[in-house]
């Protein structure tokens, strides 16, 4: 488990926002960018340089589906939820995989190698169905290659 | 015109000619979200390497998308005199030794050749304007992709750029929205309102400073439209967004990209910046005292947010729940003040209307929808890609013949027009055209460009689980009738998939249909549409599903697979049953 940074750290990282300027989602990502997920501490610190309350931080945080509260795992997987991957056999896809890794959506691995969650369509649904691993597209998956680009990973690619 | 305009376009065209003019060879890759998940990246790496090991003094750079996503990467390759150009399809990495082969040999390459797209057509390549996914489409706004470096500002100056805007500078604010509004051109986002009387609410209000909002969120999955045009030819929203600051004196602009795009991200925010070098943004915009600060801003991951309130809320750096109205956004929006929202789309028209008037701009389509309109096309089709229509075309067309028909051998089963709240219709309704009136004499709407096929292998209950679901998880949960309904509505279905329907689910459908319409904002009012548009022309498979205990498509796994079923997909339940 990745450390927490230190206060320090994070508010030098924080230091060029400005309260009401629009700045909690871009000081949220910039956070995310920097360690790969949103740390507590971090909740606070923003929520002092913006001149608000951690609630409000927290709330937005919790809202937005691509913020992290936990770092991530080695291979963060994306599983589109789209209507073209759903129709060209999307769930089966998701099935194969979490048989494979052997835990369910917004769960990681106990080792922290693998990730998985659910993606928005992107528009990129000629390759459907489709996975993005590590915010790259695997495409034109069956239940076949999606267990065997895993094992790939899993066996170091 | 602006004397400072009028030398940037000549310096933009002077060096733009002497490309042209260099006699070196110039290789195109499209680089956009959907070709490098097609290999595009090491495509054009491979291009460069072979160029340079083969000794081909060629130039090798990037363009938009031609709309041709399922044949990315395109590669476009003019010869070194500068009198023939084509475009190749399908340049996948492992392709790239035969494109250089050819030429180095200075001849084309007809196997994976689209059409010639400068000079005459050859014995082997047609033009690609007779090739039949061009033929119909009128590309004004997607004039420049695959032509132009959406990185380089020259290049769309060179082009006609910022000519509009040249214009708008000469014109009063109410001329500006008059040649808006004479156009006709309604908004991209779904709604349709004529977008010269937004301007006009802004350019009314009293209070200051204004805003300016471009919604780049398309959260429609399906629909990527908004997608295509940011990454291929960013300067062009830029462009409309420095209209409609001049036709409404607003002052600051904000670019919400959704997350899910960080290479239009990554490209708006450079075509910004650019755009401040040249001082076409910022202070005192090209000597003439008038300001405009341009901000691009990026989502985090909420199709709500694709709510003009909720967009406001979330930039504001709340959690993005669609606001009660009114009041409007033109009232008190961001931070309160007056604030126009408007789609990537629409603002993307203006520029062609001020550079051409609204009368040419108007002029290009029958129907009573104006303009050209960008669609994407997706599910069970042969063809996934992005084209430009001038409104009035049916469904048909883009279905049979821009989509290249079906891609199994199953019969069409319906279409959903455009997103999860536009509701889905039967193969029937395929004569439709593509216009706003018939989607809203049905109580739905045509959406913003994403339409989706699918076959007899797709189950009516699956799919309206799907769209429910996603509007269930989209919930920003402010209103019980839409977080609470549509969690209801998932319930009832799940039930329904997995073999436990009952009677009364239809009622109670129907009454959900019912509440649901109370919720604030339109993603809640429009939830159960697909169940409600649905009911009318599939009922019969939801009695199927709740009384037989049937599921033709063989998808749902509590039931007995029906008719479509052993046709479909591979699905392990039929084969068990086998
Ligand atoms: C749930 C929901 C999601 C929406 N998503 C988008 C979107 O992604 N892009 C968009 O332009 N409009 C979206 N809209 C419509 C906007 O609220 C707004 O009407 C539109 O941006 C206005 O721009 P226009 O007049 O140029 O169409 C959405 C509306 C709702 C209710
Ligand atoms: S209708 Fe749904 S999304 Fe809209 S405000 Fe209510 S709860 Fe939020
Ligand atoms: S539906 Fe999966 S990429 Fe569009």
């Amino acid at each position: 488990m990745a450390a927490e940074p230190g206060l320090q750290e994070l508010r030098e990282l924080v230091a060029e926002f400005q309260p009401g300027r629009g700045h909690v989602l871009p000081a949220l990502h910039k956070v995310q960018h920097t360690y790969g997920w949103v740390p507590r501490a971090a909740i606070e610190v923003i929520a002092r340089q913006l001149n608000t309350t951690p609630a409000l931080i927290y709330g937005a945080v919790t809202f937005y589906s691509d913020f992290r509260t936990h770092p991530p795992a080695t291979y963060e997987v994306a599983w589109c939820c789209g209507p073209a991957c759903r129709l060209r056999g999307g769930e089966a896809i998701r099935e194969a995989i979490q048989d494979e890794l052997g835990i369910g959506l917004d769960e990681q691995t106990p080792d922290h190698r693998f990730g998985l969650h659910v993606g928005q369509c992107n528009g990129t649904c000629h390759e459907a169905p489709q996975i993005w691993v590590n915010g790259r597209v695997r495409g034109n998956l069956t239940p076949e290659s999606a267990r065997d680009l895993i094992r790939s990973l899993r066996d170091g690619e | 015109m602006n004397a400072r305009l009028q030398k940037l376009i000549a310096d933009a065209r002077a060096a733009w000619q002497a490309e042209q003019a260099s006699g070196r060879v110039r290789i195109r890759v499209t680089l956009d979200t959907s070709s490098i998940a097609r290999g595009a990246e090491e495509t054009l790496a491979r291009l460069r390497e072979a160029a340079a090991s083969r000794k081909i003094d060629a130039d090798v750079g990037i363009t938009g998308s031609w709309g041709f996503c399922w044949l990315e990467p395109c590669v476009s390759v003019r010869s070194a005199a500068g009198t023939h150009a084509v475009l190749y399809g399908n340049v996948t990495p492992d392709r790239v030794d035969e494109l250089i082969e050819a030429i180095a040999a200075g001849r084309d390459l007809p196997s994976l050749a689209l059409g010639v797209i400068e000079g005459n057509a050859t014995p082997e390549i047609p033009l690609l304007e007779d090739h039949p996914f061009m033929k119909g489409q009128v590309r004004r706004l997607m004039a420049n992709l695959g032509r132009t470096d959406p990185e380089n500002i020259d290049h769309y100056l060179a082009h006609g750029g910022y000519e509009g805007f040249g214009k708008a500078l000469e014109m009063d604010a109410e001329a500006i929205v008059k040649e808006v509004l004479d156009s006709g051109l309604g908004g991209r986002g779904g709604g349709g309102f004529p977008t010269g009387r937004k301007w006009d609410f802004l350019r009314n209000a009293t209070a200051s400073p204004r805003y300016l909002i471009c919604n780049a969120d398309e959260g429609d999955p399906g629909a990527w439209v908004n997608r295509i045009l940011m990454e291929g030819d960013p300067h062009l929203i830029i462009e409309g967004m420095l209209i409609a600051a001049l036709a409404s004196h607003a002052d600051e602009g904000y670019i919400y990209i959704r997350y899910e795009y960080p290479l239009a991200f990554e490209r708006m925010k450079k075509a910004v910046a650019q755009a401040y070098e040249k001082g076409l943004l910022g202070k005192d915009i090209l000597g003439t005292g008038k300001n405009f600060e341009l901000i691009v801003f990026l989502g985090a991951g909420a199709y709500v947010c694709g709510e003009e309130t909720g967009l406001i809320n979330s930039i504001d750096g709340y959690r993005g729940m669609p606001r009660i109205k009114p009041p409007f956004p033109a009232q008190a929006g961001l931070w309160n003040k007056p604030t126009n929202v408007n789609n990537v789309e629409s603002y993307a028209n203006a520029p062609l209307i001020l550079r051409n008037g609204a009368q040419w701009w108007s002029s290009v389509s029958d129907a009573k929808e104006k303009g050209t309109k960008m669609f994407t096309f997706s599910g069970h089709v042969k063809q996934a890609g992005c084209i430009e229509i001038p409104f009035g075309p049916k469904v048909r067309t883009l279905l049979e013949q821009y989509a290249g028909g079906l891609s199994g051998d199953l019969p069409l089963k319906g279409f959903q027009p455009g997103g999860p709240l536009s509701g889905v219709l039967p193969a029937s309704d395929i004569d439709l055209t593509l216009t706003l009136d018939p989607y809203r004499e049905r109580g739905m709407f045509l959406g913003s460009g994403g339409v989706v096929f699918f076959d007899q292998s797709a189950c009516i209950v699956d799919l309206c689980l799907f769209f429910l679901g996603f509007c269930e998880d989209e919930s920003c949960g402010r209103c019980t009738t839409c977080h609470g309904g549509t969690q209801r509505a998932v319930e009832i279905l799940r039930r329904i998939a997995a073999g436990g329907g009952r009677d009364a689910d239809l009622d109670n459908f129907e009454k959900l249909i019912g509440t649901l319409v109370w919720s604030n904002c339109l993603h809640g009012q429009f939830a159960m549409t697909s169940i409600k548009t649905s009911l009318k022309t599939f009922r019969d498979e939801y009695v199927e599903h709740i009384v037989d205990k049937v599921c033709r498509a063989g998808v749902c796994k509590g039931l007995m697979p029906g008719r479509w079923a052993r046709r479909a997909a591979p699905q392990p339940a039929a084969a068990a049953a086998d």
